[in-house]
């Protein structure tokens, strides 16, 4: 058990694609081995930094010598950062944010919707059911158009009538998986037009069958750029190949285009190539006139619409009726043109669905496999039948490697979500199976079933629920789309709130616009505690940096009571000390800083106290008014008074008030109130005994001076009240 | 996929990232460390050790931008990054744990609501647990326990001789969450190895013991390392454990049995390493391990949706 | 007060973040310029910011951008602010201040738009240690204004080839600014933490002439300044822009009374157009204030504001706000089209940046 996979199928997290053991990486990082140690750290998401380390240079005396070594030497390790689970593919960087970015607002849509439904009927109503579909079907179509824009069709200028081929932007194969999943799982109103569906499809995206092999598509092209060069195309095989190819998979509009070109049109020729030219003709209009189950064709396109089986049926009968007495006709031995003779019986055998004939005529299996809905089997229903019909096809048309495409095509045939997620996974990452999941669930009950039961072994949680995480993940990977990970994480029940939590947490708080972003997601989604620890994360960051102001605004944005006492008790100290005009002003500053209006804050309640005390005093002394000394000196007679007054703080009180005790023109306390400072002063001396007494950095003869002013003020003061 | 970062100076010895990830710290034989702000070169360099610094590990972010470093002589020392007016950014040293007789082999610190809490373990296997109640104050750390990693009485045992230890504080915040982490040795003594998990009872002011994460059969293999998963909800917690058998996942039950013991399920043994095991460490959901070892070799587990455990990705850095 | 009415909006991603945009005045033929500065956190380091000038056809706004010329910037621009220059109709200047303390003055050529030359001042932690949110520059290009979340005012002069500052005011790191405004050639406000609004002369000795502290009411809601506002035709009055959606207008004559235009107010009943961060204030010179004849100077004039909920508004005095756009991700910074008010540029959250033009119609006269 322990080591190797046991199915590489079902990992959670999506590492590279064609994984069957552990994918092995190499890291770059220009040292030479051996290796001292290697240290990981997970950063961002699914970030991985790596640091590589050499071994120490055996003499740790030589580190500061400048050595004859190579610059090489100079390095004494790397640190690398490894970006996991992202997968690579034709998709930039910058385009799969873009994709993510625009597919919040559908997905939001879709889970609100989802939500509505499900608090307005508990009962899997059919009505609902059918409503159900458009909000699906309006989600897939948003999707769609963030993938890619579908191929111009052609424009109103003048055609020209060798362009063969539409130029257009090379299709993606996400958005060819993506249609694939929305025609099989969405919209189940085009459940009896799927072959046709399929048929457009391939029109579509023909070229990423496979990169490696040929296609009807490489063979097409080729064929148009030799248009330009070819005189005569009806003598080149390479006209009749196309032909049959691209008949063979319905662009109708192609084969005719390409019949058109034949030469028996040309003025000078149609005498002698009467009847060759006839021929010709009859089959397009056999070619435009082929009958398809569907609703509408986009204008322009040829073919004739049949909406329901009836009239289908009864077209088809028809049609294959002029086919084949075109075929049986006698006209064919005037045709004096042997390659046009048997190009066109050719494709007359394509239109009769000749096995043969198609076999030949296409390059990849899943293009004899459309061209059996067209020619053989065009009532094909069911993934059994299609399954069935695939792998008889890939019998007659072996293929050396499948890539994620016809991966994922099988297993939709195969009726699987398991697989389907885990090839949506392995080719195209974790955003298309969260936002392809959403279409899973919609097509089937038992799919819904599945993919939201709550596994144990998963830690509780459902495969749905999984994924979306583990896309969370990948977004948060990003420093620009971590952002939008919370939408996805708001729809895991169960854990999404713990990963938010923690990624919200270990956002870096620097820079306070990005602090504030962080805690708008935290007011979003009430995380209280987490936007509180962010803000007491940013209020220390800042205060231990020197933008005080800074951190206390934060410390009190997060009601950080035990940090602000702290603070207050910082300043206590310093000021308890010195009082330098300098400090004072900073001193000051930060009162001001702490509010008045922290009232819990005992400690705050004395300093805003201790600094009327400071100014007044400082008035006194300086300007020697009496107001000011009786005004300082009621300031200490509260500050002394007041409970929340520490003990500590009494004889550094006193010893700054000596001056004013000893102040010269009259005592500025009455008798009543020196007793209560000799009471306090007494009181402190006693304490001075206890071992937890705390000595200040006052001069030793404080006390004694202290007690000396407050006699002499004692005894003035009783003079003056007798 | 890969890009690098930063390219490190001569004398490089350890490493160490900050919660955010945004920085990194570098300790040298010299005993010098360097910061590394997401920038190729370092933005502080300073002296902190007379002999090689061993081991660097960030302090929480609560504390701002705090540092801890063990020297080769065993000695730990704690900086924090200052910074006033014009003057440049500077690294202060706030505390430094002599080693009276036994050297500090490991340092890693808990946040709670309250407090930060720090357990030091130290060569003769025991550990001190100490408690910060004042983030402004960095050196004002009260020592709250002193014990060794063993269930029974230390008496029997003699003095062990440790090589190394590993500690993983379980890293769930929140206002009710008890204090608890996990602890290894790699002595001599094999009662001390198995890691066990201790966890602070409030109502009686002590750490107890309540789960050992070993065997029987493997009873006194030494511990390489051990890291505790975020569980961001599942009803059980996941720790990793690196002995010289490989890596064993464990699961641990949230309810303790009428014992007081969790309950505990190893549930897979990792092999791959083949040398010893470095460093473990789990990503932010605690989905993927990543591990290091002496074959130089960055390896990715995962657990597959039948609840297998299997090495998804491999980095080769050799 | 004028409906929002006809609004046309084009988007254009740029695949990276966008941090900053300010028009450029347009040198009459050469088509409208736009400064954008943008931050690619994939690129290296040394690489990942720069100021980017980007050109637009003169006539259609929803025409493709254009990129000119890029500008690097050593570190991520933190505010952006551009004039045009009275003695070069050809140039134009522009300020960018940054995360890492720097300041940069450039000119860029309005026919080609590219950046000619540059001044700086760039890693001196005499002049800010620290981000430089708060920057402005004096219309015609003169001196700058810079305040920092270091706590730091100065007042940057170009000279000779070289850029010269003053230091007006250093709190020490008690305050911290993050954004600041020109009221006149001497006066300018700045705003910080807590909703703080000062006002600044540098004629006067301290420097410091009013502050506003932010608590009004219960004082329960408290916040950051983003962005300041100061009409030319009223200088008294700053519009100021911060978090939990407040907007109000701060008058120099009753300082103790702010006009409350969004936000959660005395009495709680006030509808905030937005709950979130207000990163952008400006008066909105095109949309026609409905009292502006019947009560020229009391009546605080239409203003418009972006937000971290993705919401651009005008805001006017006891109206209802009209929401111009509501967009899925933030808008983080806008600017009105100094010479063509009927067009916003925006930064959106979602690395692009959008350009909404109102109707023409209806253009206003100003």
């Amino acid at each position: 058990m322990p080591g190797r996979p046991s199915d590489s199928g079902d990992s959670l997290v999506p590492f590279s694609p064609e994984a069957v053991g552990p994918v092995t990486h190499r890291v770059h990082h220009g040292l030479r081995s051996p290796l001292f140690r290697v240290y990981v750290s997970w950063s961002r998401g699914n970030n991985l930094q790596v640091a590589c380390i050499r071994p120490p240079p055996p003499d740790s005396e030589t580190l500061d010598g400048t050595g004859a070594e190579g610059p090489e030497e100079e390095i004494g390790g790397k640190v690398v950062e490894v970006k996991l689970g992202n997968g690579e593919g034709e998709v930039s960087e910058a385009e799969r944010r873009r994709i993510a970015y625009g597919s919040v607002a559908p997905f939001a849509l879709l889970q609100s919707q989802k939500n509505l439904f499900a608090a307005s009927s508990r009962m899997p109503n059919s009505s609902i059911r059918t409503e159900w579909w458009h909000h699906v079907l309006e989600y897939s179509n948003s999707i769609s158009n963030l993938l890619g824009e579908r191929k111009p069709l052609p424009s109103a200028v003048i055609e020209d009538p060798k362009m063969i081929l539409q130029p257009g932007e090379e299709p993606k194969s996400l958005k060819a998986a993506w249609q694939l999943m929305e025609i099989f799982y969405v919209d189940k109103q085009v459940s009896s037009w799927l072959p046709e569906c399929l048929v457009d499809w391939l029109a579509d995206y023909d070229s990423l069958l496979t990169r490696t092999e040929s296609t009807i598509h490489t063979k097409i092209s080729s064929l148009q750029k030799k248009l330009d060069t070819l005189k005569v195309f009806e003598d080149d095989p390479d006209y009749w190949e196309g032909l049959s190819a691209a008949l063979a998979v319905g662009w109708l509009d192609t084969v005719v285009k390409l019949l058109r070109l034949h030469g028996s049109y040309q003025l000078d020729q149609l005498d002698s190539r009467e009847i060759e030219n006839g021929l010709v003709e009859a089959v397009a209009v056999l070619v435009s006139t082929m009958p398809r189950m569907r609703p509408d064709l986009p204008p322009g396109r040829l073919g004739q619409c049949c909406k329901t089986k009836q009239e289908y049926i009864k077209a088809w009968e028809k049609w294959r009726g002029h086919v084949s007495k075109l075929e049986s006709s006698a006209f064919w031995v005037q045709c004096s043109h042997p390659e046009t003779r048997d190009g066109l019986r050719n494709l007359l055998q394509i239109m009769l669905g000749n096995i043969k004939n198609l076999t030949v005529a296409t390059c990849h299996w899943m293009e004899l496999f459309i061209s059996h809905f067209l020619y053989i089997r065009p009532f094909t229903v069911g993934l059994e039948g299609m399954q069935n019909l695939a792998q008889k096809c890939m019998q007659l048309k072996p293929s050396s490697n499948y890539n994620g495409l016809i991966r994922l095509l099988t297993g939709i045939f195969g009726e699987n979500p398991e697989v389907v997620l885990a090839e949506c996974s392995k080719s195209f990452g974790s955003w298309m199976v969260v936002h392809a999941m959403e279409l899973l669930t919609a097509s089937s009950d038992n799919f819904g079933i599945l993919l939201h039961e709550e596994r144990y072994n998963l830690g509780g949680i459902s495969i749905e629920e999984l994924h979306r995480l583990g896309y969370a993940q990948v977004l948060s990977s990003h420093p620009l789309t971590w952002q939008i990970a919370p939408t996805y994480l708001a729809s895991c029940p169960k854990q999404g709130l713990g990963l938010l939590e923690i990624l919200l947490y270990r956002q870096p708080v620097q820079n306070y616009q990005l602090v504030l972003k962080t805690l708008e997601i935290c007011r979003l989604y009430e995380l209280e505690n987490i936007s509180s620890s962010i803000m007491k994360i940013a209020g220390m960051c800042h205060w231990k940096h020197g933008r005080k102001g800074s951190g206390v605004y934060w410390f009190q944005q997060a009601g950080d009571k035990v940090s602000l006492d702290r603070i207050a008790q910082q300043l206590f100290e310093s000021i308890g000390k010195s009082v330098s005009d300098d400090s004072f002003k900073q001193w000051e500053g930060l009162i001001e800083l702490l509010g008045s209006d922290v009232g819990t804050a005992g400690g705050l309640e004395f300093l805003h106290k201790y600094r009327d005390f400071k100014r007044s005093l400082h008035l006194a002394l300086e300007g020697r008014a009496v107001d000011a000394a009786r005004q300082s000196m009621q300031s200490l007679i509260q500050l002394m008074r007041n409970p929340s007054t520490p003990q500590r703080f009494w004889l550094p009180l006193l010893h700054d008030s000596v001056t004013l005790l000893n102040w010269k023109p009259q005592p500025l306390l009455n008798v009543a109130e020196t007793n209560l400072l000799l009471n306090k002063l007494q009181e402190l001396s006693m304490a001075k005994l206890r071992p937890d007494y705390c000595d200040t950095n006052l001069p030793p003869q404080a006390l004694s001076s202290v007690r000396l002013a407050l006699a002499a003020n004692l005894g003035r003061a009783i003079l003056e009240e007798c | 996929m890969a890009k690098e970062v930063a390219a490190l100076e001569k004398g490089a010895a350890c490493c160490g990232w900050s919660r955010s990830g945004e920085r990194l710290a570098v300790g040298s034989v010299n005993g010098s460390v360097s910061i590394y702000n997401s920038s190729s070169s370092p933005s502080s360099k300073w002296k902190a050790h007379a002999s090689g610094v061993v081991d660097v590990v960030w302090l929480p972010p609560e504390c701002g931008d705090a540092l801890a470093c063990i020297s080769g002589d065993g000695t730990l020392s704690l900086w924090e990054e200052v910074e006033e007016g014009s003057q440049p950014v500077t690294w202060k040293m706030c505390k430094l744990f002599d080693s009276s007789s036994y050297q500090i082999l490991d340092v890693q610190f808990g946040v709670f609501s309250t407090s930060i809490k720090m357990v030091v373990a130290y060569s003769d296997c025991h550990v001190k647990i100490y408690e910060l109640l004042d983030l402004l104050e960095l050196d004002k750390w009260q020592l709250q326990a002193e014990f060794q990693n063993v269930t029974d009485s230390v008496s029997r045992f003699g003095r062990p001789s440790c090589l190394s230890a590993s500690i993983a504080w379980n890293p769930q915040r929140g206002e009710n969450q008890q204090a608890s982490f996990v602890l290894g040795f790699n002595s001599d003594l094999p009662q001390f190895n198995s890691p066990k998990i201790w966890e602070f009872e409030e109502a009686h002011q002590r750490w107890l013991p309540v789960a050992e994460l070993v065997l029987s059969e493997d009873e006194g293999d030494r511990v390489h390392a051990v890291a505790w998963a975020p569980n961001i909800g599942r009803p059980y917690e996941i720790i990793a454990v690196a002995t010289c058998k490989g890596i064993a996942v464990w699961h641990i039950g949230l309810n303790p049995e009428s014992d007081g013991r969790l309950p505990t399920e190893k549930v897979a043994l990792l092999s791959g390493h083949d040398d010893e095991v470095w460093q473990l460490e789990w990503d932010m959901g605690g989905m993927t391990l990543a591990s290091t070892g002496a074959d130089d070799m960055v390896r990715l587990w995962q657990c597959n949706l039948n609840g297998v455990w299997h090495e998804q990705a491999t980095l080769d850095c050799s | 007060m004028a409906e929002p009415g006809d609004l046309r909006l084009h988007r254009y991603p740029q695949s990276k973040s966008v941090d900053a945009v300010r028009w450029l005045p347009s040198a009459s033929a050469f088509g409208r310029l736009v400064a954008v500065a943008v931050h690619d956190p994939d690129a290296d380091p040394a690489a990942a910011s720069a100021l980017e000038i980007h050109s637009l056809s003169p006539t259609q706004a929803t025409s493709p951008l254009c990129l000119r010329s890029s500008w690097p910037s050593p570190s991520r621009i933190a505010a952006l602010r551009a004039s045009h220059l009275p003695h070069n109709p050809l140039a134009a200047a522009a300020a960018a201040s940054t995360l890492g303390g720097s300041l940069h003055l450039l000119l860029v050529d309005l026919v080609n738009g590219a950046v000619d030359t540059e001044l700086s001042i760039s890693g001196d932690r005499s002049f800010h240690a620290g981000p430089v949110t708060g920057l402005d520059m004096q219309i015609g290009g003169g001196e700058c204004v810079t305040a920092g979340e270091d706590g730091r005012v100065n007042v940057v002069g170009a000279g000779e080839g070289r850029m010269e500052h003053r230091r007006v005011h250093d709190s020490n790191g008690l305050a911290s600014y993050t954004a600041a405004r020109w009221g006149s050639p001497a006066e300018f406000a700045t705003g910080g933490v807590g909703f703080g609004v000062r006002w600044w002369d540098q004629r006067k000795p301290e420097g410091l002439v009013a502050q506003f502290k932010g608590s009004w009411g219960r004082g329960s809601v408290t916040g950051m300044v983003h962005s300041i506002d100061i009409h030319p035709s009223r200088k008294h009055i700053c519009i100021v822009g911060g978090s939990s959606g407040t907007v109000f207008a701060w008058d120099l004559r009753w300082q103790q009374q702010p006009i409350l235009l969004s936000g959660v107010g005395l009495n709680g009943t006030d509808q905030p157009v937005s709950e979130s961060e207000v990163w952008e204030v400006q008066y909105d010179s095109y949309t026609q204030s409905s009292g502006i004849t019947s009560a020229p100077s009391t009546k605080i004039l239409p203003v418009m504001v972006c937000s971290e909920d993705g919401i651009l508004a005008v805001l006017e005095q006891g109206e209802d706000p009209v929401e111009l756009l509501a967009e899925p991700c933030a808008i983080n910074a806008f600017d009105i089209d100094p010479q063509n008010p009927s067009d916003v540029v925006c930064a959106l959250e979602w690395e692009s940046m959008a350009i909404l033009s109102r109707g023409r119609d209806v253009v206003a006269i100003q």
